[in-house]
């Protein structure tokens, strides 16, 4: 069972990294990188620069471990599933910020601050909306708001969760509009000065990141496992696709606002947006 | 026995943050060893809940509320420094020497 | 086992608090002491308490990056190039965390300790909701109301418009040396945008 679950997670970060790499059109460019030098900087942090990826790539491991791949069954079936997922969402924060810190270069310190400064407000909207979602679920646990969405998926019935829960995907994966960490604009930010096989980690760290993000939001808010004919891990593969795909495509077609504004948005509306949305989901589950 | 580590530890944490509060000049580093006393008195709370209260509910309230304290200071501390910064624009104990006046 | 894990979290959680004040830099020493809370909520977990563990480790992961933020708003060697030593009556502090390690240690050594753990299959996490919408109602929401003031307060003190002008009208920064002229930008000249204060 356990053995299952390990294989399960790890064939999903791992199917699931190529598939993002693939609806990026990177895989050529991914593997001319490997092949490249290393550039070094003056006086790194070199541990954090070492292990940042790492992080990266743990964090984004632990994320869909707490995921449930048939009805009761995740790696981590803890009682708290969203506060675990919600550490690792702060914690992602750190690691971004790190990544961008370590090398003691300017472009990277300056995707690292816009992304911290973009990174915490983020984080509160994606808390109260994955609280929202416990409401009916009367737990925290992954495993319960599952089972909560048999008669109907919390798509429907909060329907501004899932909007939210993207806005906070495409900051945790780095993409798109939420991008200030490794936008063009600052010449590839906290990874403008990584070259090499650690820059191939860093992007498959993303990839993979985008792969639990989406499976966090396709149990939260399509059901996870659930879904008629299919076995459940194979709902699980569709609804993570999907949700892979719109991100990207998302991610692609909006364009990205200056961090002032982004900044505005997130504490003006976004906030009390997800506040409200917080309380009528609140009322609801009465 | 595991209480008897889990306090240890906790003391521990509680010595380093007091000779943090005491000893530093920036006001920042000073609410960090605020912070790590804090964190003492939190790891001593779990330990004592877990080990020794057979499971009373008001020892997690307590926890609770030690997160809460450390979210007050966190927050007022730095209204202060950026109060104190606008003033004088320092960060550092010293720079608020009038106080003795 | 368990006795094994915690003691390793515990030392860990020790090294790291040393380390906040012995790194050179200020990042450095922010994410050290949020390893240190990781440690404590790793505790947590081990010794089944998941919600206060994993809540500690959320907290503090944004509360450092909030701090690692502030220092670098503050300090004029955020990323810790060169060595510095800002401390001040070093022997004394020494001494008073020694004397409180040690009294505690021996507190903890000579009293005899109850010995009632959580029962294993304890629903820890209900009961802990119960109890904070339940018979602790009144001062969960005091910390509430309380955390609703620090708001109110906080933006207040740290903003710049007040009742009384500008909070940093006639700021000056300090000299170098105590009673000297004062070092680095003045508000009005509206200087530079890096301010080396003059407080090394």
């Amino acid at each position: 069972m356990i053995a299952g679950l390990v294989l399960a997670v790890l064939a999903t970060l791992a199917f699931g990294a190529l598939l993002a790499v693939a609806l990026d059109g990177r895989l050529a460019i991914l593997a001319a990188q490997g092949a490249r030098q290393r550039v070094e900087t003056e006086a790194p942090d070199r541990l954090n620069r070492d292990l940042a990826p790492a992080w990266y790539l743990a964090l984004a491991a632990i994320g869909l471990s707490v995921v449930p791949f048939a009805e009761g069954a995740a790696l981590i079936d803890s009682p708290v599933g969203i506060v675990v997922w919600g550490s690792c969402e702060a914690l992602i924060v750190v690691t971004v910020f790190l990544h961008g810190w370590s090398p003691n270069a300017p472009f990277p310190l300056i995707g690292a601050y816009r992304y911290a400064a973009i990174g915490l407000p983020v984080l509160l909207p994606s808390m109260f909306v994955l609280i929202a979602a416990a409401l009916p679920a009367e737990s925290l646990s992954f495993v319960a708001i599952v089972d909560s969405q048999r008669e109907l998926w919390n798509v429907i019935r909060q329907p501004l969760g899932l909007p939210l829960f993207c806005i906070v995907a495409l900051a945790l994966t780095l993409r798109g509009p939420m991008d200030y960490a490794d936008a063009a604009d600052i010449a590839t930010g906290t990874s403008a000065e990584e070259s090499g096989p650690a820059r191939v980690l860093w992007d498959i760290a993303r990839a993979a990141m985008l792969v639990s993000v989406s499976a966090i939001a396709a149990t939260v808010f399509l059901g996870g496992p659930l879904g008629p004919v299919l076995p459940g891990p194979v709902w699980l593969w569709l609804k993570i696709a999907g949700l892979m795909a719109l991100f990207v495509l998302g991610g692609r077609r909006i364009a990205r606002t200056t961090p002032s504004r982004m900044l505005s948005i997130l504490w003006v509306i976004l906030l009390p947006l997800s506040f409200l949305h917080l309380a009528i989901s609140g009322v609801l589950a009465l | 026995m595991t209480l008897i580590i889990v306090l240890l530890g906790a003391a521990a944490l509680i010595g380093i943050g007091l000779y943090g509060a005491l000893s530093q000049q920036s006001f920042v580093m000073l609410m960090m060893g605020l912070e790590l006393m804090l964190n003492g008195a939190l790891l001593a709370i779990i330990g004592f809940w877990s080990q020794a209260l057979g499971g009373m509910p008001e020892g997690q309230l307590l926890a609770i509320l030690v997160m809460a304290v450390m979210a007050v200071e966190m927050a007022v501390g730095f209204a202060l420094v950026v109060a104190i910064y606008r003033k004088r624009q320092a960060d550092m104990t010293e720079s608020i020497g009038t106080l003795k006046q | 086992m368990t006795d094994l894990i915690v003691s390793l979290l515990a030392a860990f959680a020790a090294w790291t608090g040393w380390r906040v004040f012995r790194v050179d830099s200020m990042v450095r020493a922010s994410f050290s002491l949020m390893l240190s809370f990781v440690a404590v909520g790793g505790i947590g977990v081990v010794l089944s308490a998941p919600y206060i563990g994993i809540a500690t480790i959320f907290m503090m992961a944004v509360e450092m990056m909030v701090m690692a933020i502030f220092m670098v708003m503050f300090m004029m060697n955020p990323a810790g190039l060169n060595p510095m030593v800002m401390v001040h009556q070093h022997r004394i502090s020494i001494a008073a965390g020694l004397l409180a390690a040690t009294g505690l240690g021996v507190a903890i050594l000579s009293t005899p300790l109850p010995s009632n753990p959580v029962p294993a299959e304890a629903p820890v996490v209900a009961q802990l909701g119960h109890e904070l919408l339940g018979p602790s109602m009144l001062i969960f929401e005091t910390a509430g109301v309380t955390l609703l003031a620090t708001m109110i307060g906080a933006v207040i003190l740290s903003s710049r418009r007040g009742r009384f002008g500008a909070a940093d009208e006639g700021a000056r920064p300090p000299g170098l040396d105590p009673g000297g002229p004062p070092a680095g930008r003045r508000p009005e000249s509206g200087g530079g945008h890096h301010h080396h204060g003059g407080h090394s």
